[in-house]
């Protein structure tokens, strides 16, 4: 008997209804359970033996087996140890900044007003235009000599002097990436966040305002107590995505550099891939431990 | 003044701090409206600012101050990106095209089965598969990176878009299937009883019933993973090596190291490539805010 048959295409053979849609069910998930195996689980596995060898240039000759030699690398260069600390600001901070400003617009946005659809939509367009449009268009931003930015914070504001370049000096880079993924992902918090504000029933309020409770309270105790678990959940999804970013801060400048771009510069710079696949393991794990800490402490699961 | 300022500041917030009727005061709408103003500047003013640039002249991008607002405009910068010899805009843009559109596609054939798999059917090992699935949205970009290229290398696959369109699509999997399998269960199942009980088998209610009603659904996915596979750098970056080949974000990306000062261009073309996801975002919003809450793999 066919396939098809078995999957119930046609109604003869003698299997029930529910062996007829079990079989379906496998048939229908098995594209997608294959894919995932074979571009998602297996390439996890083999960055895992990856990491433990030397992969040499040539794809034809097979990996060589070097044991703990790139985690001992690691763990003796200063370079990582830089990387680590500035994937964890970067990370902290711009997820912090992006929720921050998600909740304050999200608060501001909570009421009826003219042309809020109109609004809404505007405000969602630097999370939503591509990544490689708004990092060209904040290099010419921040261009130390023609961009706006530095003109209006030296020139104008003249809160510093010269032709500082806030890109490509190692100081300045990791705040204005920083400063720029706040920008692009706080209307991700913001979508979030407005709908569970939106759902927080007024007489809750009410309520709260014949027992007498101030407006901090109120907020304190209503907005932020039920807002409490979306907050957290937004923060968790930014930290995940933020830890791992490579691109927006690659296209904006080479001067921070991450574990994501430590990984993707010994792979694919000095070609050194079997260190890469050891510094994305330990990407992994820190995150992965970060999640799960999380989880257990903030969300509480 | 200031503190007419500060206390009216803090009384626009006042839905939040408990109060849900509208304030009337005109200097709190004032301020209120100053907020939403300064949230679309901050928002728009760097979508001005390409638009501006890609249509002046070079003599007024490279002045001191800035002009914000520009006396002279010119479609030099248009005319030169669309021209196949100075700048192969059209190619990166017409692979990009080419890749989204199938990773869309398929995405759609693929989500929508396993989504129905899940949604709907019964069989051992389903909640471990879903479950299993989700798991894998934290495997980020950079942890596949190595090991993909190893396989693709070993493949013989370098340099083609095909392995592009792969990885795009199995990496916007799990929310697809997320997205359609939710979407699914609030389609009621007596509605697909029923028409089993007329004799359809499971494959006719899927196509002719539990789809059609899934519309808006299908096309955020479509969407979602169109979005994702054209603003994708990490992966093209590492597998197309023929300019021929480069999708729009690495063949950007290439021609602005390669060239100097020529802002005006690169503006347009930034310009050029963000007009298919806004005019998408435009006319699909209301389908697109609840994918993008969920979506964006490393969003």
């Amino acid at each position: 008997m066919s396939l098809a048959n078995r999957a119930g295409l046609s109604l003869d053979g003698d299997y029930t209804i529910e062996q007829k849609e079990a079989v379906l069910g496998y048939l229908l998930i098995a594209p997608a359970l294959l894919l995932v195996a074979g571009v998602i689980v297996y390439p996890v596995l083999y960055n895992i033996y990856l990491s433990f060898t030397e992969v040499p240039l040539s794809p034809s000759q097979a990996p060589v087996w070097v044991g703990l030699q790139h985690y001992q690398t690691l763990v003796s260069s200063s370079e990582f140890w830089a990387a680590l600390k500035t994937t964890v600001i970067f990370t902290f901070f711009s997820d912090l900044l992006a929720t921050i400003g998600g909740l304050g617009v999200a608060i501001l946005f909570n009421r009826k007003f003219r042309g809020r659809r109109l609004v809404r939509g505007l405000m969602l367009l630097p999370y939503v235009a591509p990544l490689i449009a708004v990092a060209y268009v904040w290099q010419l931003l921040l261009d130390p000599l023609y961009g706006v930015v530095p003109f209006l914070l030296s020139d104008v504001l003249g809160l510093y002097s010269g032709n500082l370049d806030l890109l490509n000096n190692a100081k300045s880079a990791l705040w204005t990436v920083i400063a720029f993924d706040a920008w692009r992902y706080f209307p991700f918090a913001f979508l979030m966040i407005i709908a569970r504000l939106q759902a927080i029933p007024s007489d809750m309020y009410e309520a709260a305002k014949i027992d007498g409770a101030g407006r901090i309270a109120q907020f304190k105790d209503i907005t932020l107590a039920e807002l409490k678990y979306v907050l957290a959940t937004v923060f968790l999804l930014r930290w995940i995505w933020n830890f791992n970013k490579f691109a927006d801060i690659w296209l904006l400048t080479r001067k921070v550099n991450t574990l994501s771009l430590y990984a993707y510069q010994t792979a694919f710079a000095n070609y050194k891939q079997g260190q890469a696949a050891a510094i994305a393991m330990v990407l992994f794990v820190a995150l992965m431990g970060f999640v799960l800490v999380y989880v257990s402490w903030i969300l509480e699961w | 003044m200031v503190h007419t300022i500060l206390t009216t500041v803090t009384d626009s917030f006042k839905t939040a701090f408990g109060q849900s009727r509208i304030e009337t005061s005109l200097w709190e709408r004032v301020v209120f409206y100053a907020a939403v103003g300064l949230t679309l500047v901050v928002s728009l003013v760097p979508f001005y600012w390409m638009i501006v640039t890609s249509f002046m002249p070079e003599s007024a991008i490279y002045s001191l101050p800035p002009s914000f607002v520009p006396q002279e405009l010119t479609l030099k910068h248009y005319r030169a990106v669309f021209s196949p010899e100075t700048f192969p805009f059209v190619t990166y843009f017409k692979n990009s095209f080419i890749i989204a559109v199938v990773t869309g596609g398929l995405s759609v054939i693929v989500s929508t089965f396993g989504a129905y798999s899940f949604a709907r059917l019964n069989y051992p090992g389903r909640g471990l598969f879903s479950r299993g699935v989700l798991l894998v949205y934290m495997f980020s970009g950079i942890l596949l990176v190595v090991p993909l290229f190893q396989i693709v290398v070993w493949l013989g696959l370098v340099d083609s878009l095909g392995s592009l369109v792969i990885t795009y699509l199995v990496q916007t999997l799990p929310v697809s299937l997320y997205m359609l399998g939710n979407y699914f269960r609030s389609v009621p199942p007596e509605i697909e009883e029923a028409a089993m009980m007329d004799g359809y088998s499971r494959l006719e209610v899927i196509f002719r019933i539990t789809l059609p009603l899934s519309a808006p659904a299908i096309v955020a996915v479509f969407i979602y993973t169109f979005m994702i596979a054209w603003n994708e750098y990490l992966f093209a970056s590492i597998f197309l090596q023929s300019q021929a080949n480069f999708t729009l974000p690495i063949g950007l990306d290439a021609l602005s190291s390669g060239l100097h000062q020529v802002w005006g261009q690169i503006m347009a073309a930034s310009l050029l490539t963000s007009i298919p996801i806004i005019v998408m975002f435009v006319y699909l919003e209301k389908y697109m805010v609840e994918g993008l809450t969920f979506g964006s793999v490393e969003g």
